[in-house]
């Protein structure tokens, strides 16, 4: 009894611990949007109302940033924020060697055609130029890929650092979800150990009670 | 989508989407449907529950945030979703600051020490 007890009062240390950190977070997550609003607000200023609202979405658009769940043993959630920049990087590379392999290609797709015209060439030619097609799309959405080009090439300084704020909200929400996971499960553990407690103890009123 | 994690819903005001789709979490799926719902003044509560039933129904998304004063408007809906993931997560808008007290998490975890529990 006493034992479960001494649990108790260490899950519910626990549970305090968890609420401490997340008023912390949220703290900083509500400057931090703040900050980014007051951003926004001075770019629509220099700017013109206009130009920083929905209508500037762009029509495709591609997430930069996933998270990653991952169910811990004691039955929290948590989520990692992952940001695509080094991605990108790698995709510039790797459609820089791409399109140095779809040139090529172009050149020899000539030559083919003046030797033979063969119904296979043909089946080949059309994947060799449906690899350039996409070779082409690839090489373009990486570039248009940061959403600050929505709003315009030469961007004021104010709508970066909105840019930068959100950013920061974004990893920052991450970890608050991860913290709100932990908190639910807590909460369920005491519950259940709560209820343990009752059913030993019987119809008798628990100590706090009695106190 | 598998290997490269699930995304970041947004329901909020106009500044609140375009802040976090400057974040860079936008997408626009195959099927041309957003991963966010601008809310306007003329946008129905009918609209914004169908839209955030969507979003726990789609398995892509991984956290859904929602401005606290349009949570208000579909609390019932808000507080009937259970499941850990996706997380619901309560952010403050321009004309309404966050209050812990409305906040459906914290008010789960504020009824443990209700005299209730204790009895």
């Amino acid at each position: 009894m006493r034992d479960q007890n001494i649990c108790l009062d260490e899950q519910l240390l626990l549970f305090m611990d968890q609420l401490e950190a997340l008023e912390e977070k949220r703290h900083k997550l509500n400057s931090l949007i703040e900050g980014g609003w007051f951003s926004i607000a001075k770019a629509r200023y220099s700017m013109g109302n206009k130009q920083v609202s929905s209508l500037q979405y762009a029509s495709e658009m591609e997430p930069l940033v996933h998270v990653e769940d991952s169910l811990m043993e004691s039955g929290t959630v948590e989520f990692k924020c992952n940001r695509a920049e080094n991605k990108t990087d790698e995709l510039t590379q790797n459609n820089s060697i791409e399109d140095i392999g779809a040139k090529e290609g172009g050149l020899r797709r000539r030559i083919n055609t003046k030797q033979k015209e063969d119904k296979e060439e043909g089946a080949s030619e059309q994947q060799e130029t449906d690899h350039q097609g996409k070779t082409k799309t690839e090489s373009t959405t990486p570039e248009n890929r940061d959403p600050l080009k929505w709003f315009g090439i030469l961007v004021p300084q104010n709508l970066k650092q909105a840019q930068s704020a959100f950013r920061e909200v974004i990893t920052l929400s991450a970890e608050i979800a991860s913290i709100q996971s932990a908190i639910l499960a807590s909460r369920k553990e005491m519950q259940a150990q709560m209820k343990e407690k009752q059913e030993k103890s019987g119809k008798t009123k628990p100590e706090i009670i009695k106190d | 989508m598998p290997g490269r994690g699930k995304l970041i819903a947004v329901i909020g005001d106009e500044d609140t989407c375009t802040g976090f789709l400057l974040g860079g979490i936008g997408e626009l799926n195959k099927n041309r449907k957003p991963n966010f719902l601008v809310v306007e003044k003329d946008t129905s509560i009918t609209e914004i529950e169908e839209t955030f039933k969507s979003f726990l129904a789609r398995n892509d998304i991984g956290i859904i945030l929602i401005n606290q004063f349009i949570a208000e408007m579909i609390r019932h809906a808000i507080d009937g979703h259970m499941e850990s993931i996706p997380a619901v997560l309560e952010i403050p808008s321009k004309e309404h600051p966050y209050d812990a007290s409305k906040d459906s998490i914290l008010r789960r975890a504020k009824g443990m020490f209700c005299a209730e529990d204790f009895r």
